[in-house]
């Protein structure tokens, strides 16, 4: 059977790649290969952006409103095709098909908050800052724009970004992820239906070659990543060294606190959710659980009760409560640091190792696990494993959680389960993590809200989404005026 | 097999609707019930309306942020084996449908009570249950009377 291969969409065309690697797609939950990619080169970034900033000039002078307009074509094509993009992303990604959609929902989310540009892009104006001297700022779109996006969330990442670009007047590039190419191609063909004026949006596939094409690229005016954190942190300085604007989303390590007043009742669904959500696989899925004071026994027992009952399986089935690791690759790191947390001397109490799925023997699953009897030091408890691995560390005061949450190497989100509100105003005031949920497992904001973490979690200044986003996208122009 | 997320919920209710339709639209044709055609065209129109109700909640209130899963739901005391009405006669056939119509509403009830954390869904079921408690009033003011061929009751 011939695979399908992905292309790339440049000027408003399809075309191939005139790269000669070549990469396989893989449907992580029976490890078949169902497509390909090439991995784009310097020259296929080249023509993307020329073509980019050759859509520029006009699309800047295309008013905000008819701008928007586009982005509400946006909207009405994603949702005639949102269980085709739905099904997609969960055959190349492995996450449950309801996953899948709620992500496709967040993508869809961000595409509405952009049409409201005509009032999040106003500028701002002040008469008389001197004697007959008014004083007014514009915003103002500033080029081509790209993003750099990860395999986790291949649908919804890239429109933390892309709308927001685009209803400000730029014009972009995207490279989606190598592993995940199938997903934006759908999204693309969407696009492709919307009828944008050509080259004012493009995608090309690709690794590494694309990704420092792109940092390099000196008609770039910014560029979106989100990633690893060591990535994130190259991305970060290799766009400072040719003066581009940045914003690299990196890694986690996600605390859950949960106090001995916490309604286990009513908070156990989210708790469990938060760690085994996208099997783990998101910058915002809880790692560590740590429980403070004499509650720990009991949340164990029923956070492994519930853990038990997760059936993990192909995430195209409505059975499926968890789906595989995205990759082989990601499946052995997570398998490698189950072996780490042993040889350490944590507790295992719950074993994903040998998961096997009826059907799926080539898949590439890992169970819920959970390790108990965690020390801070521990290197499950420090980095961050991405899959279905928590790490319960027990913290005698919620001193010691707030300690245990403002020494990681991330300060990406924090969570905490109480029924104190004096308790949960301490944690949001001292927690350094910038995304916090109070009885809430995973603290993802919503698309009028920033999303993005500090410390090591995130380099850069402005956050994806939010109201700020639109100030990423343009350059406020300040005008003073006097007239004799 | 169990109902265990939200998914599978709204997939089931979609499963329902397109089984009513299809006997509502062949009854809606069938010439012994000729008299109620009206009646089971609106039934079966209303089932499509159901269906695209259902699916646009599937794609507008799914949230990652409470995507729990679902507990002790199952599919077994909701599922009716499909019937031909051409089979069937018209006694039959009304019986059938107000198995439908009880079942339709048993399973949005139960299933709003299960995706409460959803309340939207919830909202959305109770919208698709308040038309077939309609059908199952139609239903009970029809006399069983005479057919033109299959004479039950009168």
């Amino acid at each position: 059977m011939t695979l399908p291969i992905m292309k790339n969409y440049i000027n408003g065309e399809w075309v191939e790649s005139n790269g000669t690697t070549m990469g396989d797609v893989t449907n992580p939950a029976t490890g078949k290969k169902i497509a390909q990619v090439v991995y784009g080169t310097k020259d296929d970034v080249e023509q993307a952006v020329k073509a980019a900033q050759e859509a520029f000039v006009q699309w800047r002078e295309t008013p905000p409103l008819t701008r928007a307009r586009y982005i509400f074509r946006i909207k009405e094509v994603f949702e005639e095709n949102f269980e085709e993009i739905a099904q997609t992303l969960t055959m190349e990604n492995g996450k449950v098909i309801d996953e899948a959609r709620a992500e496709v929902r967040r993508m869809i989310e961000n595409v509405e908050h952009a049409t409201a540009a005509t009032t999040l892009m106003c500028g701002y104006t002040l008469e008389d800052i001197a004697k007959g001297i008014d004083s007014y700022g514009h915003r103002q779109p500033m080029g081509v724009f790209a993003g750099i996006v990860p395999y986790n969330f291949p649908a919804m990442v890239p429109w933390w970004f892309l709308p927001y670009a685009l209803v400000t007047g730029n014009t972009y590039v995207l490279k989606p992820s190598e592993q995940v190419p199938m997903t934006q191609t759908k999204i693309f063909e969407c696009l492709d239906e919307v009828g944008f004026p050509e080259g004012v949006v493009n995608m090309v596939h690709g690794s590494k070659d694309v990704v420092n094409a792109i940092l390099d690229h000196q008609d770039i005016q910014g560029v979106s990543f989100v990633g690893s954190t060591a990535t994130a942190e190259y991305i970060y300085k290799r766009c400072g060294e040719t003066g581009k604007r940045v914003q690299a989303l990196g890694g986690a390590k996600n605390i859950v606190g949960v106090m001995p007043d916490a309604n286990l009742d009513a908070g156990i669904p989210s708790l469990v959710s938060s760690f085994y959500g996208v099997a783990g696989q998101r910058c915002l899925a809880g790692s560590i659980l740590a429980p403070v004071g004499d509650i720990a026994d009991e949340l164990l027992e029923k956070f492994v009760t519930e853990a038990k009952k997760i059936k993990v399986g192909d995430g195209l089935s409505d059975q499926t409560g968890m789906g595989p690791m995205a990759g082989k690759i990601h499946q052995d790191r997570v398998l490698a640091y189950i072996e780490k947390g042993i040889e350490e001397g944590a507790t295992l109490v719950l074993d994903g190792r040998s998961c096997k799925v009826e059907g799926c023997p080539d898949g590439y699953f890992v169970g819920p696990t959970i390790f108990d009897n965690v020390t801070p030091d521990m290197t499950i408890a420090r980095e961050e494993i991405f899959g279905p691995v928590v790490s319960v560390v027990r913290c005698n005061t919620f001193e010691d959680l707030i300690k245990l949450v403002n020494t990681r190497n991330f300060a990406n989100a924090a969570c905490l389960y109480t029924d104190s509100g004096a308790a949960a105003r301490k944690f949001k005031y001292e927690a350094l993590p910038s995304m916090v949920g109070i009885n809430i497992g995973v603290a993802a904001p919503m698309s009028f809200f920033p999303f993005g973490g500090s410390g090591n979690s995130m380099f850069g200044d402005i956050k994806a989404h939010g109201q700020e986003i639109f100030q990423f996208f343009t350059d406020t122009k300040v005008v003073m005026e006097r007239w004799f | 097999m169990p109902i265990t997320n939200f998914g599978g919920l709204l997939n089931f209710a979609e499963e329902i609707e397109k089984q009513d339709m299809a006997f509502y639209n062949s009854v809606a044709d069938n010439q012994d019930m000729s008299d109620l055609c009206d009646l089971f065209q609106g039934f079966a129109k209303d089932c499509k309306k159901n269906i695209v109700h259902i699916l646009r909640t599937r794609r507008e209130n799914v949230t990652e942020m409470i995507l729990e899963p679902i507990r002790d739901f199952f599919r077994k005391p909701f599922v009716l084996e499909a019937q031909n009405d051409k089979e069937m006669d018209r006694a039959q056939i009304l019986d059938y449908s107000k198995k439908l119509e009880t079942r339709a509403i048993d399973y949005y009830t139960e299933g709003a009570v299960k995706i409460k954390a959803l309340p939207e869904v919830a909202q959305a079921l109770k919208l698709a249950r308040k038309k077939r408690i309609a059908h199952t009033t139609k239903l009970s003011g029809i006399q069983y009377k005479t057919g033109r061929k299959k004479e039950k009751f009168l």
